[in-house]
């Protein structure tokens, strides 16, 4: 995927305001900018097709109609996006009964063996997916973000409202859960 | 290996992770839906923004009509719909004149147009209109009299300026309504004239004679008609001519 750099946010502003005017074609040019990454973003979170081409789909249109509310948030409109496709996982996540919000300190994290033996090349990416749902809510979220959508500390510091880092302690706290999770996989 | 080490080698696996891509279906889906949500949100806007231009538009309107109205009742005649705003319009200026000097020259200005109108409205053959307009002459006479008579008593010499100014006023408005009388045949008409050209006369003796009254009482008709006047039914002489 690639790169959503900060070139990426101020090319947004005219489009923003076209779209305000009612330009079907600048709509157009935000929803295929950021459909994919949304797309991605929420099956990462959800691992279901069906529920992340739903979700998606919700975030784009709440993104594009709500843009006078975008207005008032002060962040970049790719953060905004984010966070809209963020808060329609947790809704889902309510309705269907999985709610994830532990906090970091609450987490329960599976026993290790030995983390040095765990062979990382080795594991499939269905095995790393699903590991990285056992965790909590925020580590998901930024190991994401850095990982997947291969966004910047900082950009990821705006969307997660945290400081950049905040956000990196916490990447560091998600990676040895992960390996914990995944050795937990692979040690039943 | 480090733990350090351990998680790097970690990210470095997570970013190789591939991407899932939506189906083309689910993305054509979704933009179709996306449009019909923007073509809808574009449309609503369009109505609220048509919907407060509307009211704009009828504000303005209606601040333009009151504005107008005031504007034209300004040259309004006592016959005008409009004149009753004209009175409201005068007493408000009348409030704001707060020197001895602006309320004389108050005065004198509302006793001219006063004459104007009753020259109006003797042209029109409203004699009615024009004697009401001859006597809201007379009681704008007095009252700068009545202005005179205070200043000569607390500042002499703005006093005498003003009571000069009072009697080339009266003089000027003698000639007018002179020649007005003139003009017209009516003897309820002439009776009119005369009879403003004597009170006005007796506008001068009231300033110059401290014991003096006006010896009007104001006129409910006259569109200033703010109740100033400290009108009594003394007689007045008559105008020597």
């Amino acid at each position: 995927m690639r790169p959503l750099g900060k070139a990426a946010s101020d090319d947004d502003r005219p489009l923003i305001e076209r779209v305000r005017r009612g330009d079907q074609d600048a709509a157009r040019t935000l929803y295929e900018r950021y459909f994919d990454r949304i797309y991605n973003y929420v099956y990462a979170r959800l691992g279901r097709v069906e529920d992340a081409e739903d979700l998606a789909i919700d975030t784009m249109t709440r993104s594009l109609t709500r843009l006078d509310l975008f207005h008032e948030q002060g962040v970049a409109f790719s953060s905004w996006v984010y966070r809209i496709a963020h808060n329609a996982t947790i809704d889902h996540y309510r309705r269907h009964g999985k709610v994830r919000l532990v906090p970091l300190e609450y987490a329960t994290l599976p026993p290790s063996p030995d983390p040095s033996e765990l062979a990382v090349e080795q594991l499939s990416n269905e095995d790393l997916r699903a590991a990285l749902r056992d965790l909590t809510d925020e580590q998901q979220q930024v190991l994401i973000l850095r990982f997947f959508q291969d966004l910047t500390a900082a950009q990821a510091a705006d969307i997660m409202g945290k400081s950049v880092g905040a956000v990196q302690a916490l990447q560091h706290r998600a990676l040895d859960s992960l390996e914990r999770a995944l050795q937990g996989r692979t040690n039943p | 290996m480090s733990e350090v080490e351990r998680l790097e080698r970690l990210a470095e696996r997570l970013r190789a992770v591939d991407s899932v891509m939506a189906s083309p279906g689910a993305k054509i889906r979704g933009w179709n839906l996306v449009l019909a949500a923007v073509e809808q949100s574009a449309t609503v806007r369009s109505r609220t923004h048509s919907v407060r231009r509307l009211v704009l538009a009828a504000v303005a309107a209606a601040v333009l009509l009151v504005a107008g109205a005031v504007a034209a009742s300004a040259d309004s005649l006592p016959d005008s719909a409009l004149y009753p705003l004209k009175g409201v319009l005068e007493n408000v200026r009348g409030a704001l004149a707060f020197s001895p000097s602006d309320q004389f020259a108050y005065h004198l200005d509302l006793a001219q147009t006063r004459l104007t109108e009753a020259q109006a409205m003797i042209a029109r053959h409203r004699l009615d209109l024009a004697s009401r307009a001859l006597t809201g002459l007379d009681e704008q006479l007095d009252d700068a009299a009545l202005v005179v008579r205070a200043e000569k008593q607390s500042d002499p010499v703005l006093g005498a300026s003003l009571e000069n100014r009072l009697s080339q006023a009266i003089a000027v408005h003698d000639q007018q309504l002179a020649g007005l009388q003139g003009q017209v045949t009516n003897p309820a008409a002439v009776r009119a004239i005369t009879e403003a050209r004597d009170r006005a006369a007796h506008a001068l003796q009231v300033a110059d004679n401290p014991a003096s009254s006006t010896g009007h009482a104001k006129s409910s008709d006259s569109p200033s008609g703010d109740g100033k006047g400290q009108g009594t039914s003394s007689p007045r002489p008559a105008a020597n001519r």
